[in-house]
């Protein structure tokens, strides 16, 4: 492969691993919107925590794989945690409260993170296994983004399977499309929203631990991925995962290519995308009219 | 009547009160005023857009931003320039801005309104920092000449450097631009907004028209934005992109309205007094902003949901029907 090509192949890659992150979040988010009116603006500090928690469990058992497993867990408890305490008391206080009770929670969160680890950006080791570069065809790749890739993809096949297969996932996508109708059925909605909003967490806990090794840690992650996550919910649609998915992977391509190409302005990209999709279709390119 | 006769009292004594405060308190609680009064009028032109419109948006520092660089760039640039129209410039580019976005920004409401803010916020702000050669990137635009005040022939009042000077110019600016977005909001279309926060439907139904009717408010909560962005950055000889563009001047004011109550005119800025003085406390003791702004805002939501006028008002009612049960008591008795 000439060089060319291959730094074009190379820079795809990068994007779609950094699409499925994105789309990591942004399902979460966006599955939260669509069943509980919510949308979330502590999702971004969530995903944030989450790579602090992966740090913290690798610093105490030195091992990666703990904290892949462990982290989302205790991310998906600690989101738990917040919709039975606070999200469930302010039901039916409206949009505003709720927008604004999560940006509270988000500030928290940060200024907690800033008291116990400090701002300093924390640096994590993968495994020596995922260490290194794999040859794809004369092109030498990461496998660590490989790896992000095919995880992203297992985790994307297993809750479509869930959403899709079974009875829960039958619950929650009648629920997304009238709650109060599956709750006069006889199902706990209450229920069904915790695990909703602790799977969403865990999610987000999961894109977290997988960026940590490329981004570092550091309290600004929250702004630089999460404001992404949320563009893309926006411009995809809220409450669509479709949406979610194909704006996920729109917006890491543009990302990298506009990194090769203008890496200055990369970000305005998906700004002006966004822009765009909205002056056409203002309920996202996935949306439903409501 | 006795209210007819108490309420210009008051006002005067304000007055009288502003009039002799640099003489009164000092030179730093002056300038603790100042800033006070400027994100007074930064919350109340947000509050004109989420209060009455029901409009939510999370990037209005943008427009507070760019009334600070539009002044800013042309006291640099343009020599000469008197400081009313190096103000003016400002107020005019944070509604100019507000123009061009209001096609695209008014078509989404609720959520949908607030993301999209949040997304151009951040926009202005990464361009900030990257367009370095016009806005300085992390550094800003710092030690702008400040022309002093003049009417030819007149008088000329020193600005630079002059707290006090500065004091008088930002209440007067601050004042009419106060009493411009009241006398707004008692307006016949100040009041069609109202009926748009709480039913859109029906005022489309009314004949008006609701995207020309949001877009025509948008700008004016952008201008006003941008005035008081222009005075904060002729306030500290200094516009950078994390003190006029970040994302926490964004939400400061809409913290502010919902502290002070959403909705009512003079909510903000007592919730911006209230913020004032949490943030002085705390700046004394701890720099652990966030940590303070986070904690009060999800205690407000979950406590105090109409902030501290609608709380006021609970009281009153409360203290009426308290006193006409004891009054009914009393009569029965």
């Amino acid at each position: 492969m000439d060089p060319t090509t291959s730094m074009y192949v190379a820079q795809g890659i990068h994007g779609i691993a950094y699409g499925m992150v994105l789309f990591l979040i942004a399902s979460g988010l966006t599955i939260i919107f669509g069943m509980m009116g919510i949308l979330n603006l502590a999702h971004a500090a969530i995903f944030m925590l989450s790579g602090y928690f992966c740090y913290q469990i690798i610093f105490l058992t030195g091992s990666f794989w703990a904290g892949l497993v462990l982290a989302p867990i205790g991310t998906a408890i600690f989101g738990i945690f917040l919709e039975r305490v606070f999200m469930r008391s302010i039901r039916g206080a409206g949009h505003l409260g709720e927008l604004i009770l999560t940006l509270g929670i988000s500030l928290v969160i940060l200024g907690l993170v800033k008291i116990f680890w400090g701002t300093q950006s924390l640096p994590m080791q993968v495994p020596d296994i995922l260490q290194g570069m794999v040859n794809l065809g004369g092109l030498d790749y990461p496998i660590y983004r490989l790896f992000i890739i095919g995880m992203s993809l297992v985790v994307l096949i297993l809750m479509v399977l869930l959403l899709y297969k079974t009875r829960l996932g039958k619950i929650v996508r009648a629920a997304v499309s009238d709650r109060d109708m599956v709750n006069a059925l006889g199902i706990n909605i209450p229920l069904v929203f915790m695990l909703v909003f602790g799977a969403g967490c865990w999610l987000a806990g999961i894109a977290g631990v997988a960026i940590a090794p490329i981004l570092t840690v550091f309290p600004g992650l929250a702004d630089q991925v999460g404001m992404d996550a949320f563009i893309v919910v926006v411009t995809g649609g809220f409450g669509s995962l479709a949406g979610a998915f194909v704006v996920s992977i729109i917006f890491g391509l543009l990302s990298s290519y506009g990194v090769q190409f203008i890496s200055q302005l990369a970000p305005v990209l998906m700004v002006i995308f966004m822009a765009i999709v909205l002056s056409i279709r203002p309920n996202g390119l996935f949306g439903v009219k409501e | 009547m006795m209210k007819k006769i108490i309420k210009p009292i008051l006002w005067l004594a304000l007055l009288v009160i502003l009039i002799f405060f640099p003489k009164l308190f000092g030179i730093y609680y002056t300038n603790v005023f100042v800033t006070f009064a400027i994100f007074a009028t930064y919350a109340v032109a947000v509050n004109v857009l989420l209060g009455y419109t029901g409009l939510l948006s999370f990037g209005h520092a943008m427009f507070f931003g760019f009334g600070g660089y539009g002044t800013a760039l042309a006291l640099k640039h343009i020599d000469g320039i008197a400081l009313m129209p190096a103000i003016g410039i400002g107020f005019l580019a944070a509604m100019l801005l507000a123009l061009v976005l209001a096609p695209v920004v008014t078509r989404v409401s609720g959520t949908a309104f607030a993301m999209v803010h949040l997304a151009f916020g951040q926009l202005f702000y990464i361009l900030a920092l990257k367009l370095r050669n016009i806005t300085g990137g992390e550094d800003g635009i710092g030690n702008f000449p400040i022309p002093a005040f003049t009417i030819p022939g007149l008088i000329s009042f020193p600005m630079k450097g002059d707290p006090v000077n500065f004091f008088y110019l930002a209440m007067v600016l601050l004042g009419i631009s106060l009493w411009l977005m009241w006398f707004f909001t008692k307006t016949p279309f100040g009041q069609i907004q109202v009926g748009i926060r709480d039913n859109e439907k029906r005022i489309d139904y009314l004949g008006y028209k609701i995207p020309q009717t949001k877009a025509i408010i948008y700008v004016v909560s952008g201008a006003f934005t941008g005035l008081a962005g222009s005075l904060y950055g002729l306030f500290h000889n200094l516009v950078s992109a994390d003190g006029s563009l970040g994302a926490m001047i964004s939400f400061s004011p809409i913290i502010a309205a919902m502290v002070g109550g959403v909705g009512s005119f003079f909510g903000p800025i007592w919730g911006t007094a209230v913020f004032q003085v949490i943030e002085e406390l705390t700046h004394r003791f701890t720099d652990r902003v966030e940590l303070v702004m986070g904690v009060t805002l999800i205690l407000v939501v979950m406590f105090a949901p109409s902030g501290i006028m609608g709380f006021v008002n609970t009281m009153k009612m409360k203290w009426h029907a308290y006193t006409a049960s004891k009054a009914k008591m009393e009569k029965t008795s």
